[in-house]
Formats: C-alpha cells, structure tokens, sequence
C-alpha cells in the first residue's frame, strides 16, 4: 500500500462515499460545479474508461506533487499581486483549500492557517 | 479559453503532460515549464523548470488558467527526469539485517500492547487495517483507517528505543546504560 498523502478534513463533512471524482455528491455539485461537464459518462463505456484512466494517472501525479511539497517552503502568489510564503502542510481533497504553517503575511506571522485555493493564482518551490 | 480549461477533461489534459508549454496566466501574467501534470479534480497546472542544482516548481490554479500553448514536444529524457522528480524520496539505507532487527522490535513491542500484528514480508500488518513498512518508524504506518492510524503511530512513537537512529540515518547513536538485548 502507497504512503498516503496528506489530506485534510474539512469539518463540513463530504459524503463518505465520494472521493472528489463523483460528480453527483452534493458537495461537489456545490463547490466544484466546473469540473462535473468535463465527464464523458454519458458517451461510451470504453471512452469512460480511457478518461478514468487518464484522470488515475494524473491525479497520482499531482498527489506526489503535492507529497514533495510536505514541509518545504512556499510562496503563494494571490491576487492583487500579493505574495505570501508559508511551510506547505496539506491540501483537501477537492484542492479547495491548503493548510499552511508559519504565514508570512503583512500583518505578522500566523502559526497556522488555512488558505482558499479561490484567492491563490499559483505557487512555487524550489527542489 | 478559461472556461475551456477547466472543461477539457483528463484526455485533452493528458496530452499536455511532459511537453514544454506557456501558460497565460490572469490578465497579464506568463509562465514557461515542463508541464509535470494536470490535476483532473481543479485543473491546477503544475509546472517544472530545471535549474543547475535542482529545479523550480509551480503549480497554477485551474481557476487561473487562461491559456495554455504548446512550445516544446516531450522527449525521452526530458520526460524521465520528470518521472523521477515524482518518485517517494529514497527509503532508508539500512541493512537487512538491521532492518530485520527494528522489525523484530516493533513486531514485539506491539505485540506486548496487546495489538494484533503479524509479519508480511518486509513490513507488518496490524489488525488487517493498517501496514507498517520498512524503516517501521511513526511515519511509515499506513492505512485508510485513521482512528487505528493515530492510535499505532503514537504507540511506535512511545516505544522505549535501545538505539536511536536519526532521520538521516547517517549516524546510529547508542544510548547509555543498555546492553545489546532487545528484550523489553
């Protein structure tokens, strides 16, 4: 069995049976609406299995991604042109929201703290 | 193209992978990088660039893609450096024999808590739920129950240790005033 990432549950509680790719679960419905068109359930079966395919391995790649990340420093390029750095933690399942430790923000230096991807343009590390 | 990004789906994101794109990014930003993956639940691009003594990575926010343009096809060795950057960092190098030893350790002293484990080749099952592997450290338990994963990880982490051995594993200390036996 593969070391597991480090996820974060939100107290809200998603639907246990859904891990972010089911599109019919409420939460996703509710917060991750966009990705739910990209399906091609409705085409054929072995086109569906292609694509699932196709999600397994990227998904797993962006999972180790986010593994390497574990403890590094980052900087998080936000909007307004504001640029914060923090020791990266973890991500939710549904990448709505990362879990930092040791945020530099204009303001003073928050211990821990929770970051909406929604107000993040991008971020970056070095190896 | 924004709206298009985030509904391309996992087939057309695929072909992105391992080739060298710019993103546009926002209003006015540009990002240039190996294309390491797309992730299918937020179509966040993760982005790779080479440096002399390691390499330099950005993710961009799905939500935040406004274009992305192939520059460079994927090649084989581009591709396989990029395969490697992805791999678990490198498990320890201990010895068999010592590895074997620390097994052994755990192995008993979860036993003497009463904790139902057994040996599967190189790691240890516990409770059917939860696997230990090698070096057999807090970290290294892994199962999909987190209840039983609290619970073993702070049960190895109170483990009374003969040998202390830091994360490195670059040096093996051993503390005072034990004898070799492993008998708790």
């Amino acid at each position: 069995m593969a070391t597991p990432v480090s996820v974060l549950r939100l107290p809200k509680g998603p639907d246990p049976n859904s891990r972010g790719f089911d599109p019919n679960s409420p939460r996703f419905v509710a917060l991750c609406r966009t990705s739910i068109s990209t399906s091609a359930a409705e085409a054929d079966a072995k086109e569906l299995q292609r694509e699932q395919r196709a999600r397994s391995a990227l998904r797993e790649r962006f999972l180790r991604c986010l593994l390497t990340m574990t403890n590094k420093k980052v900087q998080f390029h936000m909007h307004e042109k504001v640029d914060v750095e923090a020791t990266f933690g973890a991500s939710d399942i549904d990448v709505l929201n990362f879990q930092v430790s040791d945020l530099h923000t204009p303001i003073g230096v928050q211990k821990e703290a929770l970051i909406r991807c929604q107000d993040v343009i991008s971020f970056t590390f070095d190896m | 193209m924004q709206r298009g990004w985030l509904h391309s789906g996992p087939l057309l994101w695929l072909q992105y992978v391992d080739k060298n794109v710019k993103l546009k990014v926002g209003k006015h930003e540009e990002h240039r990088g190996w294309l390491l993956t797309v992730d299918p639940v937020s179509a966040s691009v993760v982005l790779v660039n080479f440096r002399e003594d390691g390499a330099s990575v950005r993710v961009v926010m799905g939500h935040a893609v406004e274009d992305v343009e192939v520059l460079q096809e994927s090649d084989p060795e581009t591709a396989e450096r990029l395969r490697l950057f992805l791999l678990p960092p490198t498990t320890s190098s201990l010895d068999p024999e010592e590895l074997s030893r620390r097994r052994m350790g755990v192995y008993r002293w979860l036993e003497k808590n009463r904790v139902p484990v057994e040996e599967d080749g190189d790691s240890l099952r516990v409770a059917g739920a939860l696997t230990i592997l090698a070096p057999y450290r807090p970290e290294d338990c892994c199962s999909s129950n987190q209840i039983i994963l609290d619970r073993i990880q702070r049960l190895i982490q109170s483990q009374p240790h003969l040998l202390k051995v830091d994360p490195g594993f670059d040096s093996i200390q051993i503390l005072p005033g034990f004898s070799g036996s492993q008998e708790l």
